[in-house]
């Protein structure tokens, strides 16, 4: 049976939720924060945000904003694992830890195969943009690797070297980019693939540039790998919700968004927050706030939290415990999953709903 | 003509939208209903006169007495006259203002002069990041207009700036005049890291600059007309810029990964 406590306390469901609509319809700037939840559970905590009219923000929007911030400044290609296993001549990996941050990147990408819809049916072409040398070893394949300590200064050395522009850098550093080059200008269909925290929005904005300039002569797109916890799935829901990704307030009773003012961390420490809601079905992420405020969590079981939550619902993680809709990397599009482990743990959404049932319709002011 | 007077009473529970406290928006209304102007952005409601000792005066010029980080929106979308603040500001102090002359005594917070497009802002503390940058989705920063920052300014000063002149006495903070399009970016102070990155267009002079990035090419020192022309043209505005500009400059072109026709400046 699901496990809720009030103050540390076990507790009723009911009592729990009727606790949670308390705290939070009482703060003046409620804020919903980690959102690691499946689609229903993002649409409930959206709709709670509005009644409450409070802020909501995901655990992973620094690395959200790092790529969306350069999609609606300059724009961004991308593509799916499935068109670049099929017709990607040319694999272009930056950063490091590719693997850990997407276990299935070696199955879903075969980087080993020849492309199936590639005529020349010549094995793929690999390349690798990595800080150090252990970063980039994929067992039995050959990759050309790029050593860069620094990858704002090595993505834009090679996108000036890539346009035939003089860069200045050490001979030997002009040979190595040189190759690189001669390789991306000659790929039919390269794919530029890059995760992690190495990158932030500059970066990414400089390899989009890259990747627009080589499609004046052939073709050339992106595939990020993006962030866990359905980061990508609650920003296209809060997309369709409200017009906005995640950082978007309800506070003047209509969507407001700005990824300064509405970075839940920020609002706690700076006092503007006064009650948190923390969500996390996927993974024991504790809240990473210091400030001590009125806090109700809805947590996997494991979660370790540095002060107990005033209210503590233990959640089913999506796909697992119960069936869920959330974005999979594997085809680059919201997927139903159905339970792999029913078991009776409630979900976000059922919770969610729960409280925001406790809540009048009068609740502000 | 005496200013209005805003006097601040206490520090703000809550974030709050100073936007409609600017000369043209105030203009005929009488101080009761400047009063009643609500500046809130959450549930709870404030108006202008819960936060401010209202003092009445000619609207054309406005003194906030006192300040506070989280005053937002100062002097946006500011048309003419003239605005003060004695004391701090948050987030997006002068955006898109499009004249009239609006002085920070304090430290103001991220976005300071974003989108401007005329009018003279001047910051005599600090400024946070993203100084005359494009807000969320939009594709240009500052495109007129002087900002002065007399104090040290964060990350990203000068993103995307397109047009008008942003000078920085003190230091910059990394990637000072990222994306520029065009412009002019003068930094007095040090200079964080890879200044000019994805620039464009558009001029960076620098009295300190760190190591430059690879897609900078140097172009030798020069004794330039143009430089000493806008030194004497900069003197009412910052005395420090202008004695930097009437030096002789080495010059590097980039970022060669962009367009490549920018170009940064600093002393031989």
């Amino acid at each position: 049976m699901s496990e809720a406590r009030i103050d540390g306390k076990p507790a009723s469901l009911a009592a729990a939720a009727e606790r949670a609509a308390e705290i939070l319809s009482a703060a003046r700037m409620p804020v919903i924060a980690g959102l690691g939840t499946d689609v229903a559970g993002a649409r409930a905590s959206i709709l709670l945000a509005e009644k409450l009219r409070g802020a909501y923000d995901h655990m992973h929007s620094a690395r959200i904003f790092a790529d969306l911030d350069v999609m609606r400044q300059a724009g961004l290609m991308f593509t799916t694992p499935n068109e670049t296993r099929l017709r990607a001549d040319v694999l272009l990996f930056i950063g490091k830890d590719l693997t850990k941050i997407w276990p299935a990147m070696i199955a879903r990408l075969s980087p080993a195969e020849i492309p199936a819809f590639d005529l020349a049916r010549e094995p793929r072409k690999l390349l690798w943009v990595v800080p150090g040398r252990g970063g980039a070893k994929l067992e039995g394949l050959a990759i050309q690797t790029l050593d860069s300590s620094n990858l704002h200064m090595t993505l834009a050395a090679l996108r000036a070297r890539a346009a035939g522009r003089p860069v200045s850098c050490a001979k030997r550093v002009l040979r190595k980019l040189d190759e690189f080059v001669e390789v991306l200008n000659n790929a039919r269909f390269g794919v530029a693939v890059w995760g992690g925290d190495s990158l932030d929005s500059l970066s990414i904005e400089m390899l989009h540039g890259l990747i627009r300039d080589l499609n004046k002569t052939t073709r050339f797109s992106g595939l990020p790998l993006g962030s866990d916890s359905n980061a990508a799935g609650v920003v296209q829901t809060s997309g369709w919700m409200t017009g906005f990704p995640v950082r978007t307030s309800f506070g003047r009773g209509f969507p407001e968004h700005d990824t300064w003012r509405f970075d839940a961390t920020r609002m706690i420490e700076s006092g503007e927050a006064d009650a948190a809601l923390w969500i996390t079905a996927y993974g024991p992420e504790a809240p990473p706030w210091k400030k001590n405020i009125p806090l109700v969590a809805l947590a996997s079981p494991q979660t370790a939290f540095v002060r107990e939550p005033q209210v503590r619902v233990e959640v089913g993680c999506p796909g697992i415990d119960h069936d869920g809709a959330e974005f999979s990397r594997e085809t680059a599009s919201i997927v139903g999953r159905l339970a792999s482990h029913r078991s009776p743990a409630p979900s976000v959404a059922a919770i969610i709903g729960e409280i925001a049932k406790r809540i009048g319709e009068d609740a502000s002011c | 003509m005496k200013s209005l007077v805003l006097t601040i009473k206490q520090e703000p529970g809550q974030r709050l939208d100073l936007a409609p406290l600017v000369p043209h928006l105030l203009d005929g209304k009488l101080p009761k209903e400047i009063a009643e102007i609500e500046v809130q952005t959450t549930r709870e409601k404030v108006t202008a006169g819960d936060i401010f000792k209202i003092r009445s005066g000619g609207v054309d010029s406005i003194r906030f007495e006192g300040g506070s980080t989280r005053l937002d929106n100062i002097g946006k979308d500011m048309k003419s006259g003239e605005i003060v603040v004695e004391g701090d500001c948050g987030k997006s102090l002068g955006r898109n203002m499009s004249g009239g002359n609006l002085v920070a005594m304090g430290d103001c917070g991220p976005c300071a002069g974003s989108a401007m497009s005329g009018g003279r802002l001047e910051i005599a503390g600090d400024a946070g990041g993203f100084l005359g940058a494009p807000l969320e989705g939009e594709m240009e920063g500052m495109t007129g207009g002087v900002l002065i920052v007399r104090g040290n300014a964060g990350e990203r000063a000068g993103d995307r700036l397109r047009r008008g002149t942003l000078v920085i006495e003190g230091s910059a903070r990394d990637y000072p005049g990222s994306r520029m399009i065009a412009g002019t970016l003068i930094v007095l102070g040090e200079c964080g890291s890879l200044p000019g990155y994805l620039m464009q267009r558009g001029t960076i002079v620098l009295a300190n600059p760190p190591e430059l990035g690879p897609a900078f090419v140097d172009c030798g020192a020069h004794d330039l007309a143009f430089a000493s022309v806008f030194s004497g043209l900069l003197r009412p505005e910052s005395r420090a810029a202008a004695r930097l500009l009437s030096r002789p400059l080495f010059r590097f072109a980039g970022d060669m990964a962009a367009l490549g026709k920018g170009e940064i400046f600093f002393p031989v």
